[in-house]
C-alpha cells in the first residue's frame, strides 16, 4: 500500500479477489450447506425411517418429536446466521458504523436489547424450563405485590391476610407471575409463548423475504408480460383483506400453528415484490451497475451482489412492520377461540384469563403488556433501522 | 386521455379483482370438505343409517351433485345478483342478516372514520409545527401506544375499568335503545375511542413527517414573507399538500382496521353488528353466512382501494394522466 494510514482505507486482498471470482463457494453459502444438508439427512429420516409418532431425536435418547414448524424454524435460523449475523462480523467497518448510527435513538437500543432477549429466553427457555404443570390446587394465585380473595385459590401458597373484605391471598416467590384458572405458572407460560412469537417472526421473515424478492426481481428482469401478470397478482392479493382471508382458509381447512405461520407468510409479501421490483428497475440506471454489467458480471451475480444488498435496509423497514402485524393476527385468531389450542402461545394465554378477568385481571394483563411492548419495540426499531441503513432518507424528512 | 379515462380504468380494474377474489372464494371452499355434509354423515353414522347414502342425499340437496363448472357459473351468477343464500342457522336470507349487522356496524363506523379524518391531520400538523418539543414527544408516544397496543386488549381493559369498576357504561350492548339516544352514544363511546386511537397512529405519523417536509419550503417562506399569518398558513398552504400522502394512508388504515380489529372489538363489546355476525357463523359453521359477510368485506375492500386511488389522483392537480 502507497500510504502508511491504512486504516482510513480498506486493504484490498487482491488474491482473495481473484480467487473469490472463480466458482469457489463463500464462507456463507458453504456454512449454510454444511448445516442445511444434515437437517435435510434428519428429515428424511423422521419421515422415511420413523413412524408418525416415533420422536426423532430417539436414537440419542431425547424424548422429543420434531414438528414441521420446527423445521422450517431450524432453517430460517440457519440462514439467519449465515446471512445476517455473520456478514455483519465480516463487515467490522460498516457495522461499527450502523451502530454509530443506531446508537444514537436510544428507544431503539432499548427495543433491540428488549427483543433480543425475548429472541434469546424464547429459543433457550423452553429447552431448560420443563412444560408448566396444571394443577387445579394452586389455581389463580396472584402475582408477588398482588392479592386476590382467598376463595378463589384453592390452596394459597403465599400469605393470607384479612382485610376489609374477608381473607387475602396474596403473591408469592412459588409463582413471580402468578397462575391460571388451571394453576400453571403464568412465567413460565410466558416464556413459552416467547417461542411461539420467534417461530412467528422468523418463519414469516423467511417466507416474506424469499417470495418477495424473487418475485420482485423476475418481474424486473423478464419485463413484458411475466411482469405484467406478476405485478398485477399483487394488486390482487393486495386487496385481499388478510384477516379475512385466514379466517375463510380456517373455516375452510381448519388447521394449526404451522398453517398459520405459513399462510401469515404467503399472504404478505406483495409489498417486497413491489419494492424490489422497483428499486431493481431504478438501481439498473445506476453507474455502478452499469460498471458491473461492462465487467461482464452475470444476471445472478448482479442481483445477488448488487440489487439485493442494496434493497435489505428496506426489506428489514418492511419486516419490522409486517412482522408485529402477524403477532397481533396470531393473537386476534387465539382471542377468537380459532387459534391452535396446543400452542402456548401469548394469545391462548390471553384468551383463557378473559372469564378471570374481573378476580384475577393478571392472567390477561401480563401477556398482553407483553404484545404490547413487542410491538412497540418492533416500531421503533423499524425507525432507527431507517435512519441508520438510509442516511438519505433522515436528511430528506429533516 | 384525461382523468375520466383514467377513472373508467381503475373502476374496470377494480370489477376484475373482485371477480378473481370471489372465484379464489368459491375455489378455496369448494375444494374444502363441506361441514353440513360431513354433520349429516356423522348423525347418519350414529343413528344406524349408511353414511353413504346420507352423504349423496346431502350432496343433492345441496346442489353439490352438479358438475363443477355449472356450479361455479350458478355461484357467480347468485354472487353478482345479490342472491347469496339462505341461513340456515339465522332462518332468513343472507343479505338480510347481513343488512341487520350492517345497521349496527355504521353506527359506530361512520363516527369512527369522520374522527380519525379530523384528527389525524391536525395532531399531525400541530406536532410538526412544534417539532422536537416535549408537545412533539408527547403526540408521538400517543401515537405509538395507539398503535402497539391491540385494539381489543385494550377494549377489554376499558371495559374492565369503565364498566366493572366504575360502572360509567353499560357492559353488555343494548340493541333497544334509539340510535341517536345518549343511552346509545354511551355504550359505544369506548368501542369508537378504542378503534380510533388504534388508527389515528399511523396516520398522525405520516401527517407530521409529510407536514415537515413543507414547513420550511419556499412557497412557505413566500406566504410568511407576504405577511400571511401563521393559521392560514398551517391551514390552507401545509394541509393541501399534506393530505394527498395522507388520504391513502387514511383510507388504507381505516380499511385495515376495518377488515380485522374492528371483528374483535365487536366480540368484545358484543355489538351484533358484521364481524360478530361472521364470528358466530364460523363457530355455528354457516357456510353461507360466513360466505355473504366475507363478500361484503371483500367488496368495501376492493372499493376502499378503489377510492384510496382515486382520491390520489383527484386530489393531486400535479399528476398527469397522460402517462399512467
Amino acid at each position: 500500500m502507497a500510504t502508511d494510514k491504512s486504516s482510513r482505507f480498506d486493504n484490498v486482498d487482491w488474491e482473495a479477489v481473484t480467487a473469490d471470482s472463480g466458482r469457489a463457494l463463500s464462507t456463507n453459502l458453504l456454512g449454510t450447506l454444511l448445516c442445511v444438508v444434515p437437517l435435510i439427512a434428519l428429515l428424511v429420516y423422521d419421515f422415511v425411517a420413523l413412524g408418525q409418532y416415533e420422536d426423532t431425536f430417539a436414537f440419542v435418547g431425547i424424548g422429543y418429536d420434531v414438528t414441521q414448524l420446527d423445521w422450517l424454524f431450524a432453517l430460517s435460523l440457519i440462514l439467519f446466521v449465515f446471512y445476517a449475523l455473520l456478514p455483519l462480523y465480516q463487515n467490522p467497518r460498516i457495522t461499527r458504523y450502523y451502530w454509530r448510527e443506531f446508537k444514537r435513538n436510544r428507544p431503539a437500543v432499548v427495543s433491540l436489547a428488549f427483543l433480543t432477549f425475548v429472541f434469546v429466553v424464547g429459543l433457550l427457555g423452553p429447552i431448560f424450563i420443563s412444560q408448566p404443570e396444571i394443577d387445579l390446587v394452586t389455581q389463580y394465585q396472584p402475582p408477588i405485590g398482588m392479592s386476590v380473595q382467598n376463595t378463589y385459590p384453592v390452596q394459597c401458597l403465599g400469605e393470607v391476610t384479612s382485610g376489609a373484605s374477608g381473607q387475602l391471598c396474596h403473591g408469592s416467590l412459588a409463582h413471580p407471575l402468578g397462575t391460571d384458572s388451571r394453576g400453571r405458572d403464568i412465567l413460565v407460560m410466558l416464556i413459552y409463548g416467547m417461542q411461539v412469537t420467534v417461530k412467528i417472526a422468523f418463519i414469516t421473515s423467511l417466507i416474506v423475504i424469499t417470495i418477495g424478492t424473487a418475485v420482485g426481481t423476475v418481474a424486473a428482469y423478464s419485463g413484458g408480460m411475466i411482469d405484467e401478470v406478476l405485478m398485477r397478482y399483487v394488486d390482487v392479493q393486495q386487496s385481499f383483506p388478510t384477516f379475512i382471508a385466514y379466517l375463510l382458509i380456517l373455516y375452510a381447512y381448519g388447521g394449526g400453528l404451522f398453517l398459520f405461520i405459513v399462510l401469515f407468510g404467503t399472504f404478505a409479501w406483495e409489498g417486497t415484490a413491489r419494492y424490489v421490483r422497483s428499486n431493481a428497475l431504478t438501481k439498473s440506471e445506476d453507474e455502478f451497475m452499469k460498471s458491473a454489467e461492462l465487467t461482464g458480471a452475470s444476471t445472478y451475480h448482479i442481483i445477488t451482489r448488487h440489487l439485493i444488498p442494496n434493497t435489505a435496509s428496506s426489506i428489514i423497514t418492511i419486516l419490522t412492520l409486517l412482522v408485529p402485524g402477524f403477532i397481533l393476527a396470531e393473537a386476534q385468531l387465539a382471542f377468537l377461540g380459532l387459534g391452535d389450542p396446543t400452542a402456548p402461545s401469548w394469545g391462548q394465554l390471553l384468551s383463557t384469563g378473559r372469564d378471570a378477568l374481573p378476580y384475577a385481571p393478571w392472567i390477561t394483563l401480563m401477556p398482553g403488556f407483553l404484545i404490547f411492548l413487542t410491538i412497540l419495540a418492533f416500531n421503533f426499531l423499524g425507525d432507527a433501522v431507517l435512519d441508520a441503513l438510509n442516511p438519505e432518507a433522515q436528511a430528506e424528512s429533516e | 386521455m384525461g382523468l375520466e379515462w383514467y377513472i373508467a380504468r381503475r373502476v374496470a380494474w377494480a370489477f376484475v379483482v373482485t371477480f378473481i377474489i370471489i372465484s379464489v372464494t368459491w375455489g378455496l371452499l369448494a375444494a374444502s370438505p363441506n361441514p353440513q355434509v360431513s354433520n349429516a354423515v356423522r348423525s347418519a353414522a350414529m343413528n344406524g343409517d349408511d353414511p353413504a347414502e346420507a352423504r349423496e342425499i346431502q350432496k343433492k340437496r345441496l346442489g353439490l351433485d352438479e358438475p363443477l363448472t355449472k356450479r361455479y357459473v350458478d355461484y357467480m351468477v347468485s354472487v353478482y345478483t345479490l342472491n347469496w343464500g339462505w341461513s340456515q342457522t339465522r332462518s332468513q336470507p343472507v343479505t338480510e342478516a347481513v343488512m341487520n349487522g350492517l345497521y349496527y356496524t355504521v353506527q359506530y363506523s361512520i363516527p369512527w372514520t369522520i374522527l380519525v379524518i379530523l384528527i389525524s391531520p391536525l395532531i399531525g400538523i400541530y406536532s410538526a409545527a412544534n417539532q422536537y418539543s416535549w408537545k412533539d414527544h408527547a403526540a408521538t408516544g400517543f401515537a405509538f401506544f395507539g398503535y402497539a397496543i391491540p385494539n381489543f386488549f385494550f377494549g377489554i381493559i376499558l371495559l374492565l375499568i369503565f364498566g366493572l369498576q366504575l360502572g360509567w357504561i353499560p357492559i353488555t350492548y343494548n340493541t333497544d335503545v334509539g340510535v341517536f339516544s345518549l343511552a346509545n352514544a354511551r355504550q359505544l363511546a369506548i368501542p369508537i375511542f378504542v378503534l380510533v386511537t388504534g388508527s389515528i397512529g399511523g396516520t398522525m405519523r405520516v401527517a407530521r413527517n409529510e407536514s415537515a417536509e413543507f414547513i420550511n419550503a419556499d412557497f412557505v417562506k413566500t406566504a410568511l414573507a407576504k405577511g400571511v399569518s401563521p393559521f392560514r398558513i398551517y391551514a390552507r398552504h401545509i394541509m393541501r399538500p399534506t393530505m394527498v400522502p395522507l388520504s391513502t394512508t387514511v383510507v388504507g388504515q381505516l380499511l385495515a382496521l376495518f377488515t380485522g380489529a374492528s371483528l374483535l372489538v365487536e366480540v368484545v363489546f358484543s355489538i351484533p353488528g358484521l364481524g360478530r355476525l361472521l364470528f358466530r357463523s364460523i363457530l355455528a359453521q354457516d357456510t353461507s353466512i360466513v360466505l355473504g359477510t366475507s363478500l361484503f368485506f371483500v367488496f368495501i375492500a376492493t372499493i376502499g382501494n378503489l377510492i384510496q386511488d382515486l382520491v390520489y389522483t383527484v386530489l393531486d392537480p400535479r399528476i398527469s394522466f397522460s402517462d399512467r
